[in-house]
């Protein structure tokens, strides 16, 4: 009983980070986009947070790079459990065109576990929408 | 003042210490110079020809020598002055005396290129993360980069 009630609580309010490990800013613009009323997201229980620990979802935007790596570690670590974590555009899935640069470390993935990506350069709000509505879907 | 004018007035007021001088392009300017006259050149070039404002500064591996490009600005014409030092000895005489807002790009050359500048206001590290291995310079052409090997999250398929 408790459990589902716990459940039920997590899909019905994601709240979410907005984290720039090194982006282009496209990404970033696109996730503000999605936050606006034209998407409603919350509708879905959506809320943008400033804050590491008061997050349940880490969006996270844009390659990572070998001066930021640390940081997203920490700020993975802060995040309360359970903690889930959205790739968004090809930069964070796999590095793009910054890919084997001297200071980039590559994806999200290479730092962080990564549940759900979103590809797009920039990835468009409703994909980052759609994105945040499947990871609910496999809670 | 046009730009003949310009190099001209550069070659009365500097004399020797101007190697070459060219005019490629319209309102475009190619100065050289020795790096011991550098700071005098540029001193000249703010006070006497107006040139007082520093686009940018970039470097060039050429192999044995290091180029640095001064790459000044008026609203009338572009000037390049360049500068060539040796590699094995790639020592540079700063020049935040006569323009301040150079250090950015001499905190940069620093970084990428491992040249020292000499009397530098301020040398700390400005574009390079902060764990970067000391003696690694990205921007020097034998510099050889390995990228680490990825992971790939549930392997490949």
């Amino acid at each position: 009983m408790l459990e589902k009630v716990v459940r039920w609580s997590r899909k019905k309010s994601p709240w979410i980070l907005h984290l720039n490990s090194g982006a282009c800013n496209a990404c970033d613009i696109e996730v503000v986009a999605a936050l606006t009323p034209r998407f409603d997201v919350e509708r879905l229980g959506v809320l943008l947070k400033a804050t590491p620990r008061h997050a349940d979802v880490i969006i996270s935007t844009g390659p990572v790079t070998r001066q930021i790596k640390d940081r997203i570690i920490r700020i993975y670590e802060q995040t309360p459990d359970p903690k889930f974590v959205i790739a968004v555009g090809a930069c964070a899935m796999s590095g793009c065109v910054y890919r084997g640069a001297y200071n980039i470390m590559g994806g999200l993935d290479q730092v962080i576990p990564v549940n759900i990506y979103v590809p797009g350069c920039p990835a468009r709000p409703d994909a980052i929408l759609d994105g945040v509505v499947k990871l609910l879907g496999t809670l | 003042m046009n730009d003949t004018e310009i190099i001209e007035k550069a070659k009365a007021l500097l004399g020797d210490a101007i190697l070459e001088a060219s005019n490629p392009a319209l309102r475009r300017i190619f100065l050289t110079v020795d790096p011991k006259d550098l700071v005098r050149t540029v001193e000249v070039l703010k006070k006497e020809l107006g040139f007082a404002y520093v686009a940018t500064i970039s470097g060039l591996d050429s192999g044995e020598n290091f180029e640095i490009i001064y790459h000044f600005g008026k609203p009338s014409s572009q000037l390049n002055l360049r500068t060539r030092v040796p590699k094995s000895n790639p020592h540079i005489e700063s020049i935040c005396a006569v323009i301040p807002g150079a250090i950015l790009y001499e905190r940069e050359l620093q970084d990428m290129f491992g040249l020292v500048v000499d009397l530098i206001p301020d040398s700390r590290r400005l574009v390079l993360p902060d764990d970067w291995p000391a003696g690694n310079y990205p921007l020097r052409k034998d510099w050889k980069y390995e990228r680490p090997v990825e992971k790939i999250p549930g392997g490949k398929s």
